[in-house]
């Protein structure tokens, strides 16, 4: 088990940086989840910290040692990929037992820490067979086995869970987390899917473009994005976003089409700002500080309602915790609690304290 | 007519016309085979008959101890064997690094490769047997198996199985668990290729057991003849001696007939993948 810091990384690919000076650090047993949308350089820095790619420059320290030089055999972590990378020609004790064999264990100790592994995983039943013969829940958790098995400081996950379906990505997540908290393995785990990252990480780092954009717990990144993007980013379904204007002294923000909705506390906040909606603090309201919106579309999952609604010429989701049937194209009055409002500096993206 | 009947129908006639396409590629087999039963007399009846009507064991006899007809068998083993393994190893290599390491020189490398798939080995043949006589290797395996090392045939074939067929992953993964580069090309990549690898091994064997103008240019002495360059021989400048010949090479058949049952999937499949065969 190991810390895992990041010193100001960039990676190039010939002319092409796409990594652009990354810097944070993953405590020791930490979970860290890497979001961001794709192409942003999540599987870069993975493949960085595994020494499957050069650094360009900066620097990644595993425990106390600078492992820029490093062979990869030699950082002591293990790497889980996404379409798993199982020896197609070996079993699945093999494909376990083969980092062991290399380190030139003895076979019963191999075959000692493969049973034990693939009882932790429920995989024990499965030992002879070849991958082929396996389901894709099944290549996942011997993959995982095999990443288990030799008892890394650090592992590596990439997107392991997006080739399995809806309902097998939720129980291997409960997994996963479980098995996070037996092992106590620092772990850092590239998803795309927020939710993933959400509900396994004790960090997320938000990235786009090559860039950090944020470091948090998942509920602070809810709560205090830093900006526009960590905002629009976290939560699902998504933040809207509406322009607004607004001067010193009044408690109004105005909108685009007139409508004015109250200002989220006493920040002296003057001239045009970016405001953000989540769907969920959003209430059926009739009197008070309310605003109307035009229905466009409605998804009624049984417990909940989703609405997609046009205010102020801009979409915004709604989403209801409650039965709501309404045609489209009606118009409703709906609230929201001014300190669930968000603000944003329409020029920088910047989130403002209030 | 039904669908069905019709279906029925096609499938006769194709089944009819394959038979018949069959029988004209079997009949000069079946009678080379029976001439190597044939009295010299019966040899020379017009129309020619299909079963020997007086078969007889003194073609083969004859051909058995009058020329070194095991012998050549032998070299003509020897030099596709080894001309085999050599190519299987340096195709599996070559094609290897050229599929998954693509650096700039290694891409111009293997373009060199290909280029050389182009030229006609008769080009460069003359040139090359000057340099084995330099080298002191006419009549010998080793100057047989010059022409025969490498494929570039064989290369590509491989190189293109290991871009299809062996993601990166697999070898990012191996690098992680502590595998140095031959290990991962012995103890992973090799396995993987096992069926390309078979198909090209069996192509190769059929290249060097059939090879004709370099054998009979390198090897001058009748004993050091390769199977193909024997048979040959039977064929003087002023005679032919028909049942001879035709007892030696049905007796030389039996080899390839035996090999073509073993091998038989192996045989389609790299027939398949070169996707070429006269
Ligand atoms: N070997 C490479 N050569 C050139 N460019 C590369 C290479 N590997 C990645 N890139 C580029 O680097 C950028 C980041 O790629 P990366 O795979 O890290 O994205 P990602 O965040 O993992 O995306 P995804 O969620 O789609 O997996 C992309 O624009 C990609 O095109
Ligand atoms: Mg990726």
């Amino acid at each position: 088990m190991a810390t895992v810091e990041i010193k100001e990384l960039h990676k190039s690919f010939g002319d092409m940086e796409i990594l652009h000076g990354i810097s944070f650090t993953i405590p020791d047993g930490a979970f860290v989840a890497l979001v961001g949308p794709s192409g942003c350089g999540k599987s870069t820095i993975l493949r960085l910290i595994a020494g499957l790619e050069e650094i360009t420059s900066g620097e990644i320290y595993i425990g106390d040692i600078i492992i820029n030089d490093v062979e990869p055999k030699n950082r002591n972590i293990a790497m889980v990929f996404q379409n798993y990378a199982l020896y197609p020609h070996l079993t699945v004790a093999q494909n376990m037992g083969f980092s062991l064999k290399l380190l030139k264990k003895s076979k019963a100790e191999i075959d000692r820490a493969v049973q034990h592994t693939a009882e932790i995983l429920g995989v024990n039943k499965l030992l002879h067979r070849l991958p082929k013969q396996l389901s894709g829940g099944q290549r996942q958790r011997v993959a995982m086995g095999r990443a288990i098995v030799r008892k890394p400081q650090v592992f590596l996950f990439d997107e392991p869970l997006s080739n399995l379906d809806a309902k097998l990505r939720v129980q291997m997540r409960a997994e996963l987390k479980a098995l996070h908290r037996r092992l106590a393995t620092t772990t850092v785990y590239v998803t795309h899917d927020q939710i993933e990252a959400m509900t396994m990480a004790d960090i997320v780092v938000v990235m786009r473009d090559g860039n950090v954009e944020q470091v948090g717990r998942p509920l602070e990144l809810y709560d205090k994005p830093v900006n526009q993007f960590v905002a629009g980013f976290i939560g699902s379904p998504a933040m809207g976003f509406l322009p607004a204007t607004t001067k010193v002294g009044s408690s109004e923000m105005v909108l685009s089409d007139g409508q004015v909705l109250s200002k989220p506390t006493c920040v002296a906040l003057d001239g045009d700002y970016t405001i953000g909606l989540r769907p969920e603090h959003i209430r059926l309201g009739g009197d008070g500080a309310s605003f109307k919106a035009t229905i466009e579309a409605s998804e009624q999952t049984g417990s909940e309602t989703l609405l997609l609604a046009r205010l102020a010429d801009q979409e915004i989701t709604i989403l209801l915790r409650e039965r709501f049937d309404t045609p489209i194209g009606d118009v409703h009055a709906f609230v929201i609690d001014p300190t669930a409002v968000q603000v944003f500096d329409s020029k920088t993206g910047a989130r403002i304290e209030t | 007519m039904s669908a069905k009947a019709r279906a029925r129908r096609t499938n006769f006639l194709l089944d009819v016309t394959l038979f018949v396409i069959c029988i004209l590629l079997l009949t000069p087999l079946i009678l080379l085979i029976a001439n190597g039963f044939k009295t010299p007399q019966e040899m020379l009846v017009w129309p020619p008959t299909l079963f020997p009507k007086d078969p007889t064991l003194e073609n083969f006899h004859k051909v058995f101890t009058e020329t070194p007809l095991l012998q050549w068998m032998l070299n003509s083993f020897l030099f596709a064997l080894l001309s085999t393994v050599a190519i299987v190893a340096t195709s599996a290599l070559a094609g290897y690094i050229v599929g998954k390491f693509p650096f700039r020189a290694i891409n111009i490398i293997f373009i060199l490769f290909l280029a050389t798939a182009i030229i006609p080995f008769e080009v460069y043949m003359i040139p090359l047997y000057f340099q084995v006589k330099a080298l002191g290797l006419l009549n010998s395996v080793g100057g047989l198996l010059v022409g025969y090392l490498v494929m570039s045939f064989g290369i590509f074939l491989i190189r293109q199985n290991v871009i299809a067929s062996i993601p990166d992953e697999l070898l990012e993964a191996a690098r992680i668990d502590g595998a140095g580069e031959l290990w991962i090309f012995w103890y992973v990549v090799l396995p993987l290729l096992r069926g390309p690898l078979a198909a090209l091994a069996v192509l190769a064997f059929f290249q060097a057991w059939t090879a004709f103008a370099w054998p009979i240019i390198v090897m001058t002495r009748k004993k050091s003849f390769t199977i193909e360059v024997g048979l040959a021989n039977f064929q003087s400048a002023y005679t032919v001696d028909l049942s001879l010949l035709s007892a030696a090479s049905a007796a030389v058949m039996v080899p390839s007939v035996l090999a073509f049952v073993l091998l038989r999937r192996n045989f389609v499949e790299g027939i398949a993948a070169s996707g070429m065969k006269e």
